[in-house]
């Protein structure tokens, strides 16, 4: 059979999870051997394709689906190894390590697979095995309630999944990618079906991702093992994202599906993003962030900036997984930054829209030098923006400047923008290409980081002014979205919960950690 | 039980003591970064144990004892055996056979519930299936409003923080839809907004409006105060504070508002049979007088039974301990930390020579000092919870210029780090952030996934040049610390304290504080020195050592009869119990002649450490490697630094005894790591001063610890933390929650006292054996009412040795055990 070599990775946890299932003791060996086998495999993949790309041999055309491998088998063996660790003294911890090995095949299967419905099983699986780990403490009635609005929100995308897939079937006559790619060429627009498709997955990606205003599960799924959090957030929920990257040609042809990525992405970044500002525990700051970053992402491929959405995807997916699984770490950070407090000097809304206007500056610079090097590199101006926004607070030195902090300021700036051209440049050549899109979309975008970046800025000089004041109820409850859609699920299809694990807290019988119910 | 007009006047009075009771049942829990052990208990100290415990029953459903099936492993498994159970039912009146005991172990543990209030009579009503509960979001509503109001570190927005506790959760409930849309109950906001603007206006209100009778004020202010349980600990802290600082806080009150408000705001007016409310009534009323109590009594004596069998092995293990002095002139002393964990250490230190004394000491070595790390305002107190600190320590090489020079770099540096955050926290900079710095993160991954032997550098060096580390070392502030005359005074009283002031010094002295090393870790400051306020000891050492090195003060010392040998040098030190590795500090202008000896020193202090380690090995789950000293080094050490590891060391779990005596009446007694060790001689104590303040400071800390331990272990769910796996922080570093939200949790995890298969923590009170005479202890206990307290009440055991054997107070008498 002519498998590409990145096949070896869900081979190798298919394996490991098919050996777990099966044996009564040992599990945490098997888990650490399948991650060990499955990131060597992965490094053999890239490897033999950075050697094998001349040659011909151990050669996989398909680089999106190699960066996806790399990046699940070594979260996969971190997360394992945390694990073993982490869980010492629990309960039924066989289970967690088949549901564990189950979620990661899932995942490795579903980046390297090239068939529609086996992509669609896939992600449906790790929904599925993510269920289990998310109920790990099957006691906790917050645990239950939350894990079941996952899997509400996870269902009605996989209905979206299964209708989009018959009408590609039904219109392309074929699931698999390459016969889509075909089908795709032929064509110059797509048939209403097919449009509709599109939309579906990108309705999919966005229950999928987290989105608002149906986000709540991703906010309250704190009541699992640290690790399964740092799973969810850097492997799972991002997978939306993926699937959109892999279906770019059928994205980039539906103006619909990218207004409403754009529309829900963006929206849910900066509304999410303002919501993230209010959080008081560091586990469900974190997760607000997800839900931001995550639309962030979609909204990148909303885009069609495909190579920016794949860095971010994998950018984000390290720096989520690092940060939760080192949530322990924030008292001692909390410590140290007592150490600055020194005291507040400076701060107006004048400055502040001046250090927009000077990280601009250089930004832009360094931007021309690049395309002056090289001509060929594509930097979109609203990107240029945001870069330019989020890199502004650097120039903020709100205890009051010194030639030091300007100077060091200003090199953060610089060097930043080029880190991240390099890092533009190095994913442009593993994505497909950029498609054009509707310039009201890309005001729509610079509209809105315009705005976040005022209202961060006026928050911070008037923390406790009018604006600051009414709007704090709404961030803090998070606009109120997720209150529906908790009342809706208690009424039309509540969560099944035995006797026991329905108790209020207070009256609850004194339960023993992972006893069974 | 409507309340029937009374004399407002005395109700007024009554309505002060009961809120001030309810209140003052509240014990305090620190901030996770100062975390040290209270006695949750320590509002009720003034009630016998066993009195409290039925109390706690019936208020907040928690029980002081452990359950039946607990009680029978330790019969089955012979811990508890059959005269010990004789002996503590002898002291319960022997009303029960021993047949009744033996079967009431039999029974399924029995479960109790918390005093009923109105919320849970709505509740039953409810079906909890298909709603919410209106407890749970009630609890939830107010925790998490808490968070937001009293943090300072974590959120970047934040509701009104200038008003009080109670006027700001009522301005933001009253523009809160959030319960309203949940629980389909517009009206909440609306009713939020009509409550009595002030806390005290309110409570009246409210009492009247749920038709509480006054007989029943101050329980129902406590069970309502239950409840919220983590976050009335909190208040209580800044009250302690604030009363520390001569000052109050009104926070514990307007919390106890703020859940009695809920009560009103769910209360829906009807008051005929069948309403909530009448069922709530009756539900009270057979709350509380149900009147069976044989169940708590039973559990009481087999505790009673468990601590009877841990005291006979201790009164056996001490009487043939004994031995008089055969150090005479030793070369070495080395002062450690009563905690439990120095006493493995200097046990295995005392092995390795008999020219080694070892002292136990209060680990903040007597220094009522805060800590300013130099050029920051970062002032934190390294000093027992109980006091307050009155002289400042800061970082000094000793050469004001170079100091000036050294913080005015370290603060731009700092102001650096500062000018970065901004970019850091903004939202609209994360995504940049992660577009730029993310990919990095797969280098971290992979070396927190790998954990090294290194030591982690504490955050306390952050801002420094390398270079200007050197020769810097925690200071006595002299504008502060006083003249010379008042820092001999200081210096007079510690080595006094210490028992060094009198008899021969060794040329070397060591100080050895202690810290632990974790990652990834919460509560890591609750395995640091409690009596440090929860940081590492070095400070105190370093800061001692330098006083008492001091030529100045050591002639300033002769005139109070001190003479400090001039070949005498103090040596700061730090035990770092994790690891068991002992650092010494600020050994670099040590006299040449010492060097040889401080050589020798270094190398016994490692074989101790190795040796101790061996000892600790199979509770690390480390058995395998007790013979093979470099793999099982490497293996403690990697723990330290492991960021999945949720139970890095111990640290004072299994603690059951404080022996106040000279180390002769323990040196070589095995005593497994649980007692504290205080160096205390009556013969040098004429005045009883010592005894006095040994009694009222260090046995109330040993006491407030054990009790920490004895609390988490019987009663997780309300005084321990729950699921280490589960945690997450709450503003920074004011506690955890337990997952999602709930209330604030407090005391220890449940990794802390269970290994997932066994308790590692045996909940017995703790044993206090002294060795002094019967008056001289007598004398402070009828002095001190606290001591008192905790001694008749049975909050703990006192015992003195008499001759060889040990004798236990009770009731004003002295009895051998049994």
């Amino acid at each position: 059979m002519d498998l590409p070599v990145h096949w070896l990775l869900p081979l190798v946890y298919i394996a490991g999870f098919l050996v777990a299932a099966g044996l009564k003791n040992g599990h945490w060996l098997i888990a650490r051997a399948t991650a060990a086998v499955g990131f060597s495999a992965a490094l053999v993949a890239i490897v033999g394709n950075l050697l094998g790309a001349g040659l011909g041999i151990w050669y996989s055309p398909d680089s999106l689906g190699l960066v996806m491998v790399a990046l699940v088998s070594v979260l996969g063996w971190v997360v394992i190894a945390y694990s073993q660790r982490y869980l010492q003294g629990e309960k039924n911890q066989a289970c967690f390590v088949r549901a564990t090995l189950f979620t990661l095949a899932c995942v490795s299967l579903l980046v390297v697979s090239q068939n529609l419905l086996i992509m669609v099983l896939a992600w449906s699986g790790t929904s599925i095995g993510l269920h289990y780990l998310l109920t790990f403490y099957r006691e906790r009635k917050s645990a239950q309630i939350v894990a079941h609005k996952k899997f509400i929100v996870s269902r009605l995308a996989d209905l979206c999944l299964l209708v989009a897939i018959l009408l590609i079937y039904n219109t392309a006559g074929t699931l698999s990618l390459n016969g889509l790619s075909g089908y795709l060429n032929s064509v110059n627009t797509l048939t209403p079906m097919l449009h509709l498709a599109a939309v579906l997955f990108a309705v999919a990606a966005i229950l999928k991702s987290a989105q608002l205003p149906l986000h709540g599960w991703l906010i309250q799924v704190m009541e699992a093992p640290t690790p399964v959090s740092a799973l969810l957030h850097a492997g799972v929920v991002n997978m939306g994202g993926f699937v959109l990257i892999r279906l770019a040609e059928l994205v980039s042809l539906a103006p619909l599906a990218q207004a409403l990525l754009v529309v829900v992405g963006g929206g849910s970044a900066v509304l999410a993003g303002l919501v993230t500002m209010t959080r008081i525990s560091i586990k469900v700051r974190l997760a607000w962030s997800t839900c931001a970053q995550m639309g962030f992402m979609l909204m990148e491929v909303g885009l069609g900036f495909y190579e920016l959405a794949l860095l971010h995807l994998v950018a984000h997916s390290l720096y989520k997984a690092y940060a939760f699984l080192a949530a322990g770490n924030t008292v001692s950070e909390t410590r140290h930054h007592r150490l600055y407090s020194i005291g507040v000097q400076s701060r107006s809304i004048a400055w502040c829209v001046f250090a927009a206007f000077g990280s601009a500056l250089m930004v832009w610079l360094s931007i021309s030098v690049w395309q002056w090097l090289l001509p060929a590199l594509n930097m979109p101006w609203v990107v240029a923006l945001i870069i330019a926004l989020g890199l502004a607070p650097l120039l903020w030195w709100e205890q009051g400047a010194s030639p030091y902090l300007v100077v060091r300021g200003c090199l953060s700036v610089l060097g930043l923008t080029q880190l991240y051209i390099v890092w533009h440049i190095v994913f442009a050549d593993l994505a497909p290409p950029a498609a054009d899109v509707a310039p009201a979309l890309t005001l729509w975008v610079v509209m809105i980081f315009s705005l976040l970046y005022l209202m961060q800025v006026w928050l911070r000089c008037y923390p406790s002014g009018q604006l600051a004041t009414r709007l704090y109820p709404w961030a803090y409850n998070g606009f109120y979205l997720d209150e529906t859609f908790t009342r809706l699920t208690f009424k039309f299809w509540p969560a099944r919960l035995s006797p026991r694990q329905a108790q209020t807290l207070v009256n609850k019988q004194e339960v023993h950690y992972g006893d069974t119910l | 039980m409507n309340a029937p007009v009374h004399d407002t006047q005395s109700n007024a009075e009554l309505l002060d003591e009961a809120l001030q009771r309810a209140c003052d049942a509240v014990a305090p829990t620190w901030p996770l970064d100062q975390l040290i052990a209270v006695n949750p208990y320590w509002g009720h100290v003034e009630q016998p144990f066993n009195i409290a415990a039925s109390h706690l029953s019936q208020i907040g459903g928690s029980r002081l004892t452990m359950q039946q099936s607990y009680y029978r492993a330790q019969w089955q498994e012979g811990r508890i055996e059959v005269q010990h159970l004789r002996q503590a039912n002898k002291e319960f009146g022997g009303h029960l056979s021993e047949k009744a005991l033996l079967d009431a172990l039999e029974l399924a543990d029995s479960a109790l519930t918390p005093a009923p209030l109105l919320c849970d009579s709505l509740d039953s009503q409810r079906d909890l299936l298909h709603e919410p509960a209106w407890c749970d979001t009630i609890t939830h509503q107010i925790a998490q409003f808490c968070a937001a109001y009293f943090d300072r570190d974590q959120a970047d927005w934040h509701p009104n923080q200038e008003q009080a506790l109670y006027a700001s959760w009522r301005e933001t409930l009253s523009r809160d839809h959030s319960v309203a849309l949940l629980m389909k109950a517009a009206h909440i906001p609306a009713k939020a907004k009509a409550l009595a603007p002030d806390s005290h206006t309110q409570l009246q209100r409210a009492l009247e409006q749920l038709g509480v009778e006054p007989t029943q004020w101050a329980r129902y202010f406590e069970a309502v105060l239950m409840r919220v349980s983590g976050w009335a600990a909190w208040c209580a802290y800044r009250r302690w504070q604030a009363r520390l600082a001569g000052g109050d806080d009104q926070a514990l009150l307007d919390l106890l508002a703020i859940r009695l408000s809920w009560e009103c705001l769910i209360d829906d007016a009807k008051r005929h049979t069948g309403s909530a409310w009448k069922r709530w009534q009756q539900a009270w009323w057979t709350h509380f007088h149900r009147g069976d109590q044989t169940d708590l009594d039973v559990l009481a004596i087999w505790q009673r039974a468990h601590e009877i069998g841990y005291q006979q092995t201790l009164c056996k293990q001490l009487a043939t301990a004994y031995h008089e002095s055969e150090y005479a002139a030793p070369s070495v002393q080395a002062v450690f930390c009563i905690d439990v964990r120095s006493e493995v250490f200097r046990r295995h230190l005392e092995a390795q020579s008999t020219a080694i004394q070892t002292l136990g000491f209060a680990g903040f070595f007597g220094l009522p000092i805060s800590y300013t790390p130099l050029g920051t305002q970062a002032t934190r107190a390294q000093l027992p919870g109980l006091l307050a600190p009155a002289i400042d320590v800061t970082d000094s090489s000793g050469d004001t210029e170079r100091d000036e020079q050294i913080r005015q770099r370290r603060q731009r540096n700092l102001k650096a780090g500062f000018a970065k955050r901004p970019w850091q926290i903004m939202p609209g900079s994360s995504f940049t952030l992660v577009e730029t710095l993310g990919l990095g993160y797969i280098g971290k991954l992979f070396r927190r996934s790998m954990p090294t032997t290194s030591r982690v550098v504490t955050g306390v060096t952050s801002g420094f040049d390398k270079s200007d580390l050197k020769g810097m070392r925690p200071t006595l502030q002299v504008a502060l610390a006083g003249d010379l005359e008042q820092q001999a005074e200081l210096a007079a009283r510690v080595l006094r304290g210490m028992g060094l002031a009198e008899g021969a010094m060794a040329p070397l002295v060591l100080l050895i504080g202690h810290g632990s090393q974790s990652a990834n870790n919460p509560h890591g400051a609750g395995l640091d020195c409690g009596a440090c306020c929860g940081q590492t000891g070095e400070v105190n050492a370093r800061a001692l050592a330098g006083l008492l090195n001091d030529a100045a003060v050591r002639e300033r010392l002769l005139r109070s009869d001190i003479h400090i040998p001039s070949n005498t040098r103090f040596i700061a030190g730090l035990h770092n119990t994790t690891t068991d590795d002992v650092a010494l500090f600020d050994t670099d202008n040590l006299p040449a002649t010492l060097h040889r000896a401080l050589t020798q020193l270094t190398d016994q202090l490692a074989a101790a450490g190795l040796a101790a380690r061996r000892e600790r090995a199979p509770a690390l789950g480390l058995e395998h490697l007790q013979d093979k000293p470099g793999s099982l080094t490497r293996a403690v050490k990697q723990r330290a630094n492991d960021w999945a590891q949720t139970r890095p060391e111990w640290g004072l779990a299994n603690n059951a005894a404080f022996i106040v005596a000279p180390r002769s009446r323990t040196r070589g007694v095995k005593l497994g790591g649980r007692s504290f060790l205080h160096d205390y001689d009556h013969h040098k104590d004429p005045d009883n001063s010592l005894l006095e303040l040994i009694m009222t400071a260090p046995m109330v800390v040993t006491h407030w610890i054990n009790m920490q331990y004895y609390a988490s272990t019987v009663d997780n769910q309300r005084y321990g933390s729950g699921n280490k796996l589960l945690h997450n922080v709450v503003g920074g570093r004011l506690g955890v929650f337990e997952g999602n939200g709930g209330d604030l949790r407090i005391g220890l995890a449940w990794q802390s006292i269970h290994d997932g298969a066994n308790y590692r923590h045996e909940p017995l009170r703790l044993t206090v054996v002294i060795d002094a005479p019967a008056t001289a202890i007598e004398a402070v206990i009828a002095k001190h009412d606290l001591v008192r307290n905790l001694v008749n009440n049975q909050w703990l055991y006192l015992a003195r040795f008499q001759g060889n054997d040990i004798v236990f107070y009770r009731r004003g008498e002295w009895l051998s055990l049994g």
